[in-house]
């Protein structure tokens, strides 16, 4: 199944007032709206079976475009398409093949045992009894949870009933998986287990998935693919290393010497590389062609007892990239 | 059609985990009965014990024929009403939690339809010996033939149906005023004065009682009521019924159209 998302836009009707009683009765009887863009003229095709990111700080319009791909709102303008529905019209052929995981408190009913809620998407989705065993046994196998299903979801930690919660979006095996924050809130246990997840039953069932997360982890360890939203427009589509690469393109080396190098040798260096060194060990954050040529030089000259090369850290990447996005996208 | 019934059965299971509640709710029916029958014993009293003037009943009601109006026009009243749904509803609505509805195959409508009948089913039980105890200690008062008892039911499961369709015509509001609690209060508080459920509609003023029959106010409590206590002649029945079910396909039509338009408009906030 494919989506298609053509010259969509979203805007909010907002009121805005000032705190206390005074401007509460002013608000009251005349409220001043304002028309918030949630989301500007966005193109997006997605692919059966692939995995993409949607990145964004808080605010840019990740749910926005999630709530509209699954039908939960209307556009302003523009269309989506998701094998040639339109999710709005709510289409049950439709509804029966995608899934939606938003939060914690989702689909599960709060106050009894999870497989209560999983036997009534059995017949909400109108499953076969031995299809709907063998995927919740597949499923609850997965994520280690058997022991878990015949408690109430209220008493479940955190990571239990965001497993839960994806184990009741899945019975149905929809072909279209879209999972905003999944690991919100998770420790890091969980949080590896739900990426891990996703790339197993992306590969094993070629399910189409579209994320959105705030860990950068998340999308370097599911999505080869990014979508970047800043303040509601598209910023970039594209590969997610070569953005990161964009952004950042210096590489980290270290290179330990065998023996004392001569001061003569490292201000030769100096003269054409911008590096530290420090009692037999050079380090040097540049761009990877440079790096490169610095060790060639290197290693022409020395014996090394050490090398290793490091990736700069995504989060610090993204973060620069966030706060100014022009500087890098053209 | 199979899935609509599995959340009858969910929502039972749901109930069922909050025993007191379920109990509580239990005492407040019984309690409400208790209160009503001293009310009106001080009325019958200090009207000298005297037949009291009822519309459609030549010569009045005696007290036996009155207390066993109203409590039946209370239990109906009850199995009628909704105030966990509606604010259920509202909830959802105000804080997104609708989403998780819309994003699978299932007819919102239809979704809280069921959750109404499955929270107060849970009473039916209780109201059932109710019942079968009137009928004992009233005999011969309700439930004359056979035929009255599957009136009674026909008409009781019109009457749920429409008051499902005003509490979600009024739940819908709540896509543009967000909070609309206090209309559905304001709707029950009214409702227990003008639809029979405390007084009975028929020891209203004819002016009064010609205006609600315009309305689809008589066929919550009144009209089934009327059937198991015989006050409406089974002649009269199938006009009655053909108004019953046309103000259901009336009002059917206006949550459906208010519904789509109330979506339209969803802001999915929250979640």
């Amino acid at each position: 199944m494919y989506i298609k998302v053509k010259d969509l836009s979203k805007s909010f009707k907002l009121f805005k007032r000032q705190a206390g009683l005074k401007a509460a009765f002013k608000s009251f009887l005349n409220r001043d709206y304002q028309n918030f863009y949630a989301l500007k003229n966005i193109n997006l095709n997605i692919n059966e079976g692939e995995i993409i990111g949607i990145l964004g700080e808080n605010g840019a319009g990740k749910t926005t475009l999630i709530k509209l791909m699954v039908g939960l709102l209307h556009p302003n303008k523009g269309t989506i398409s998701i094998d040639g529905y339109n999710p709005w019209k709510r289409n049950y052929k439709l509804l029966s093949n995608i899934s939606v995981v938003m939060g914690q408190k989702n689909q599960l009913w709060w106050d009894i045992p999870a497989s209560e809620s999983f036997l009534l998407n059995k017949h909400i989705y109108n499953l076969d009894s031995a299809f709907y065993k063998k995927t919740l046994n597949e499923l609850v196998e997965y994520f280690n949870v058997k022991d878990k299903v015949d408690v109430q979801v209220r008493r479940l930690s955190l990571g239990e009933r965001m497993k839960m919660e994806i184990i009741a979006a899945l019975l149905h095996r929809p072909q279209i998986i879209l999972l905003d924050e999944p690991t919100l809130g998770l420790d890091v246990i969980s949080q590896a287990k739900i990426r891990e997840f996703v790339n197993y039953y992306n590969k094993e069932h070629k399910t189409t998935f579209v994320i959105t997360s705030h860990y950068t982890k998340d999308i370097q360890e599911m999505c080869k693919r990014v979508f970047v939203l800043h303040k509601g427009s598209s910023i970039y589509d594209g590969d997610f290393q070569s953005l990161i690469k964009n952004i950042n393109p210096n590489k980290k080396l270290i290179f330990e010497f065998c023996d004392d190098p001569k001061d003569a040798f490292i201000n030769s260096l100096r003269n054409t590389f911008k590096f530290n060194y420090n009692n037999r060990m050079l380090s040097a954050t540049l761009p990877e062609s440079n790096l490169q040529k610095l060790l060639s030089i290197l290693l022409a000259n020395h014996t090394a007892n050490n090398i290793s090369f490091e990736e700069l850290p995504v989060d610090d990447t993204m973060r620069n990239f966030f706060q100014n996005p022009n500087k890098y996208i053209k | 059609m199979f899935k609509y019934f599995s959340i009858l059965r969910i929502n039972w299971i749901h109930s069922l985990e909050y025993r007191a509640n379920v109990l509580i709710g239990l005492f407040a029916i019984l309690s409400g009965l208790f209160i009503e029958y001293q009310i009106w014993s001080l009325i019958y009293e200090s009207n000298n014990h005297s037949k009291i003037p009822m519309s459609g009943i030549d010569g009045g009601v005696n007290f036996n024929q009155l207390i066993v109006f109203i409590f039946l026009s209370i239990i109906v009243g009850q199995i009628k009403s909704s105030w966990v749904t509606s604010s259920q509803m509202i909830i959802e609505i105000r804080q997104g939690l609708i989403n998780k509805y819309l994003i699978r195959p299932i007819s919102y409508f239809w979704y809280h339809f069921m959750m109404f009948i499955g929270i107060n089913s849970l009473y039916i039980i209780v109201y059932t010996l109710l019942l079968l105890l009137f009928i004992l200690i009233f005999p011969g008062m309700i439930f004359h033939t056979l035929i009255s008892v599957l009136g009674f039911i026909a008409s009781l499961l019109l009457s749920i149906y429409l008051s499902y369709c005003i509490y979600f015509i009024m739940v819908c509001f709540s896509f543009w005023f967000g909070e609309v609690r206090s209309l559905v209060l304001a709707y029950n508080l009214a409702m227990l004065m003008i639809s029979g459920q405390y007084i009975p509609i028929r020891l209203f003023p004819e002016k009064v009682l010609e205006i609600i029959n315009w309305t689809p106010v008589p066929y919550l409590v009144d009209f089934p009521v009327s059937i198991a206590t015989g006050i409406i002649p089974v002649s009269d029945w199938s006009h009655k019924f053909l108004y019953s079910f046309i103000w259901c396909i009336v009002l059917t039509v206006l949550s459906y159209l208010i519904y789509k338009k109330g979506i339209k408009q969803y802001e999915a906030y929250g979640q």
